[in-house]
């Protein structure tokens, strides 16, 4: 069946979507845990499909400052992938790779910026590879950009893209704990309503 | 100040002689203001997309020009005067710099649908703070007409 709203998702459709968070997400805890040498695990990855307002409460409400990374992706699937690194998992990352940490965002250096943005970008490149070889389709993820803003404003960057398709946003993706310390980073895929069809359709079996 | 009222994403609200509206974490989206300094009237919408081309138009609010609109006929329905009405506008940033990706500006076609349409409504567009790269909250008060803006990193302004 053709997918014309994401409300219209069944059942088995969820399913597959959250098997694909799942695998993602697996796939980006090991290269963050590769990456800061520490244990990482992941919560229960999820399928979220929300109105506007209703995101931005579920991310954390719309003013507090964090960092995202975002990536787009082309080609047989159009999507947009988001890495909301609020500060404790900032600090994280800095801690194990930089050796120091931040009290706030603008005391981040230029190494400190390059080492959030790269970690966003090998965790989104892990996740992306793990749907291209499950569904076997060739992913082209742009290069990352950063930002340091209201998480309010990051997070309206997929709905706007996708805002004339749809009042919803879809959210695939988890929340990882790093050493056993649930620390607030998400990584969250923003499909487009067309790719979504064709990737349940590559997913489900059928000739797509 | 009084009242507070929030304004979500493809929002509007009406208030009356007193009390705030914001609306918050404006990044591409476009916060407008609009207001009848003999009535107090002041509305305020959170549009986030420059055109309605959708088939029903059922949520008006979404984007610049039905908004706009529909906002205009709401506030006169209240008994504010059309050749009273003036308006501010914030927001319409570009969050992201994406080199190689196929995103567009939406934040600048915000700004250009917005611009249009209030001049084709003959709307004056008293003051606006749009463009850049950052986050916009939008505050506006209902007895004064005065807008104030905070972003992260930057002071407030006033309008």
């Amino acid at each position: 069946m053709e997918i014309r709203n994401y409300k219209d998702l069944d059942h088995l459709e969820l399913d597959i979507l959250r098997e694909i968070g799942s695998i993602g997400t697996g796939n980006a805890a090991n290269s963050l845990s590769a990456l800061l040498g520490q244990e990482v695990r992941i919560t229960l990855p999820e399928v979220r499909i929300m109105g506007y307002n209703e995101a931005i409460e579920w991310i954390g409400g719309p003013e507090l400052i964090t960092a995202g990374v975002l990536v787009q992706l082309e080609g047989a699937l159009n999507g947009i992938m988001l890495s909301v690194q609020q500060l404790p998992f900032a600090n994280l990352v800095l801690e194990s790779i930089l050796g120091q940490t931040v009290e706030d965002y603008d005391q981040l250096n230029e190494m400190g910026v390059s080492a959030l943005t790269e970690v966003g970008n090998i965790m989104i490149s892990s996740f992306v590879g793990a749907i291209s070889g499950l569904a076997s389709i060739p992913l082209r993820p742009t290069v990352p950009a950063f930002t340091i803003d209201m998480q309010g404003a990051i997070l309206t960057v997929p709905m706007a893209i996708f805002g004339g398709q749809s009042d919803y946003i879809m959210t695939i993706g988890g929340n990882f704990i790093c050493n056993q310390k649930q620390v607030p980073c998400r990584i969250l895929l923003s499909p487009d309503i067309l790719s979504l069809n064709y990737l349940l359709r590559k997913l489900s079996g059928e000739n797509g | 100040m009084g009242d507070k009222v929030t304004i979500g994403i493809a929002e509007m609200s009406i208030l009356q002689q007193c009390g705030t509206l914001v609306t918050y974490a404006l990044g591409s989206c476009i916060g407008i203001c609009l207001y009848d300094p003999t009535a107090k009237i002041a509305a305020m919408i959170h549009i986030m997309l420059p055109l309605n081309m959708e088939a029903g138009r059922t949520n008006t609010m979404k984007y610049a020009d039905t908004g706009i609109r529909e906002t205009l006929k709401q506030m006169t329905a209240r008994g504010a005067s059309r050749n009273r009405i003036v308006a501010k506008i914030a927001g319409g940033a570009k969050m992201f710099e994406l080199s190689g990706g196929t995103l567009g500006n939406i934040g600048l076609r915000n700004v250009e649908s917005v611009r249009m349409t209030l001049r084709r409504e003959e709307i004056p567009l008293l003051a606006e703070d749009v463009g850049g790269t950052v986050a916009r909250t939008l505050y506006f008060d209902a007895s004064t007409g005065q807008a104030i803006i905070r972003s992260y990193g930057r002071s407030d302004k006033i309008y």
